[in-house]
């Protein structure tokens, strides 16, 4: 029988703090709730394993700032570094900027002088920043000694990674938004079988919810041992 | 924030990936005035990623909204605030319009009273009052050095703060050192020179942080020399601070290094047990938090390379308390601090402090650990034991075993040398002070 083959429409999920399953993060998401709406702490670091949700966590700041009638710009920092810290100029004026992978711009000169000078600039306007990476300040490989200290300064908070529980309660309702139905069976037996970070997980549900409609099947455990098979 | 706007910003948040949303179209401040709509971007990047990738979506969403006729959409870099302060390139105007009362940037929560002395400090402290109440008669230049996270930033603005206390019309500008040159770029961009120049040439005070950021900017360090003769000949205070001695930043002119040296050079080094226990009462009383000495000096003697370090341990403890309303109590603190301390005893331990000092007096670690007692090996030896003493949390006879196994008594007289060296002999202090900031960063 031939393969239907699956409109390909690109799926956004929400990042807001509802979609957000805080497991043993409860304290993290009640700070960052506070300093996105304009309130608390002035400086943020959040740091985590892949797969903890800081990306979410940030938009969701975005979000939330926003709600509260305050300006603010995130900037994917991995995504931005080829195009040279121009991005930065000017956000001194945003009451809140959000900073993802500040670890892919460690070491680069040009960099960390506007990310210094972004920091400085921010705290004589009062303005706040809430930045993540996957260590904490002390071990970025950032050269700029001033730099590294400052972004210590503020609160400093990690990211645990969510129990097998957690995440399969994450990975069910991430499969119940795309219109797949994943059993608790194949759920675990994801997490015995596969990488166990939650971005490779969903990227993966992202594959398998093609990969089901084009069979015209549903999620099994003999259709995903199949699929792994085949795939690697 | 536009109404028409916040229609559109529901449409698009629904239509594009979160990320790209937040990067791209969130920042945007918009403007409606009358058939037009501006959209006002942080900077030239997003104005025109937004242009180039996002525009037509723009216009497509807003003739969704279907008013009659369909608004003109214009994008410009600015913000809301500056558009309602002045309607023209306002970022660029402000060094041009020399006027009394402008924004001095100074942080009204640095003080002198809140600014806890200790012996690594008390000198800078001393100066720095001086200063404010002698504006451009005593120190003039006043240099304050030191590393990373001492508080010299908080000096600077407490100098600032107490001359407007005493006189409330006193022109003062604090700005750091890139922002003097981004500003002078902006100037000279903008054939605004003549203004920049007069701007700050007219300040009865001017603070400038972090001065070596000045090395290898020549057509700023020139600016900066004329600013800085104009000021001291009509007798106008400048304060600067810097990372190191003036004689030992690179990339700047011989002719700044010695003017920065004419006045006052005063270093803060890092603070000794006693004083960050201090700081730390100082910073929780000033939180509300309620901070026992045992609670303090527990953290004082876990985390001590900087103040911005100990202030961020501090602000930990505080906002798990808050969280928990759980009292801080010593395990509570060891409990909220358990990465922090983990990161600490991974990055300083005694065979890192082994190898740095090694290398600095350019011997093998082999030698520190043998028997020689030469007097080219001894130093470094009775120094690296100091330094395991003051920065681990190992045992005399610890510490003692892992240099040779040597006993608790040889590394008990080995930190009393060093003190005793410390204070005596000026190199050596240097020598010890510059290890401490090696390791400590």
């Amino acid at each position: 029988m031939a393969k239907q083959l699956p409109l390909r429409f690109a799926f956004n999920p929400e990042l807001g703090f509802l979609q957000y399953h805080s497991g043993a993060n409860a304290e993290i998401v009640a700070h960052l709730k506070h300093a996105a709406s304009g309130r608390g702490e002035t400086l943020i670091f959040l740091w985590g394993e892949p797969g903890t949700g800081k990306s979410h966590l940030l938009n969701a700041c975005c979000r939330e700032a926003c709600q509260s009638g305050l300006s603010v710009s995130y900037l994917p920092l991995s995504g931005l570094r080829e195009y040279g810290p121009g991005v930065l100029d000017g956000l001194e004026h945003q009451d809140l900027v959000c900073l993802d992978d500040v670890d892919s711009v460690a070491g680069d000169d040009a960099w960390e002088r506007a990310l210094f000078n972004l920091f400085n600039c921010l705290r004589d306007h009062g303005n706040r920043l809430i930045a993540a990476a996957g260590v904490p300040p002390a071990e970025l490989a950032i050269r700029l000694p001033d730099l590294k200290t400052r972004l210590g300064w503020g609160l400093t908070l990690r990211l645990q990674p969510l129990n097998d529980e957690d995440k399969l309660i994450v990975l069910g309702a991430y499969a119940r938004s795309l219109g797949l139905d994943l059993s608790p069976q194949v759920g675990r037996f994801l997490l015995s079988h596969y990488h166990r970070d939650l971005s490779s997980l969903k990227r993966l549900l992202d594959e398998l919810d093609h990969a089901t409609l084009a069979a015209k099947r549903k999620l099994t455990i003999p259709f995903l041992k199949n699929y792994l098979e085949e795939s690697t | 924030m536009s109404a028409l706007w916040n229609q559109c910003m529901s449409k698009l948040e629904g239509e594009l990936p979160p990320q790209q949303f937040n990067t791209w179209i969130r920042p945007l401040q918009a403007v409606e005035n009358g058939s037009e709509l501006k959209l006002l971007a942080p900077n030239r990047f997003v104005l025109d990623w937004v242009k180039q990738h996002f525009i037509g979506k723009i216009e497509e969403v807003l003739s969704d909204q279907k008013i009659q006729p369909p608004p003109h959409v214009v994008l410009e870099i600015g913000t809301r605030k500056q558009q309602e302060a002045s309607p023209v390139a306002p970022a660029i105007k402000r060094p041009a319009s020399v006027k009394k009362g402008l924004p001095n940037n100074l942080n009204t929560a640095f003080t002198f009273d809140n600014f806890v002395e200790g012996k690594s400090n008390q000198l800078a402290k001393a100066a720095s009052i001086q200063v404010a109440q002698n504006v451009g008669r005593a120190y003039n230049p006043l240099f304050i050095y030191g590393g990373v996270g001492l508080g010299k930033t908080h000096l600077m603005h407490a100098i600032g703060n107490e001359i407007l206390r005493a006189n409330s019309s006193a022109n003062i500008v604090y700005l750091h050192s890139e922002r003097f040159v981004s500003d002078m770029v902006k100037a000279l961009q903008h054939n605004a020179i003549g203004a920049f120049k007069e701007y700050y040439r007219t300040v009865d005070a001017l603070l400038i942080d972090d001065i070596q950021f000045f090395a290898g900017k020549e057509r700023s360090q020139e600016e900066f020399f004329h600013t800085f003769n104009s000021l001291l000949e009509n007798k106008h205070q400048v304060v600067l601070t810097c990372d190191r001695y003036p004689k030992e930043i690179k990339g700047l002119e011989e002719r700044l290094k010695s003017r920065f040296g004419w006045g006052l050079p005063v270093a803060i080094e890092p603070p000794d047990l006693e004083t960050r226990v201090a700081i730390l009462m100082s910073k929780a009383q000033h939180a509300g938090a309620d901070l026992s000495p045992e609670v303090a000096f527990f953290i004082g003697k876990r985390i001590r390379s900087n103040i911005r370090e100990l202030e961020g341990a501090l602000r930990r403890v505080i906002a798990n308390a808050h969280f928990t309303g759980k009292p801080i109590t010593l395990e509570f603190a060891k409990e909220a601090l358990r990465d922090l301390i983990a990161l600490q005893d991974r990055m300083i331990n005694v065979e890192n402090i082994q190898k740095t000092v090694a290398e600095y007096y350019k011997i093998r670690v082999a030698d520190l650990l043998a028997n020689k007692r030469t007097r080219s090996v001894t130093r470094p030896r009775q120094i690296a034991m100091a330094l395991a003493k003051e920065l681990t949390n190992h045992s005399l006879p610890e510490i003692g075993q892992q240099f040779g196994g040597r006993d608790h008594t040889t590394v008990l007289h080995a930190c009393r040398k060093v003190q005793e060296l410390k204070e005596s002999d000026s190199k050596f202090a240097e020598d010890y002070s510059n290890l401490m900031r090696t390791l400590s960063n």
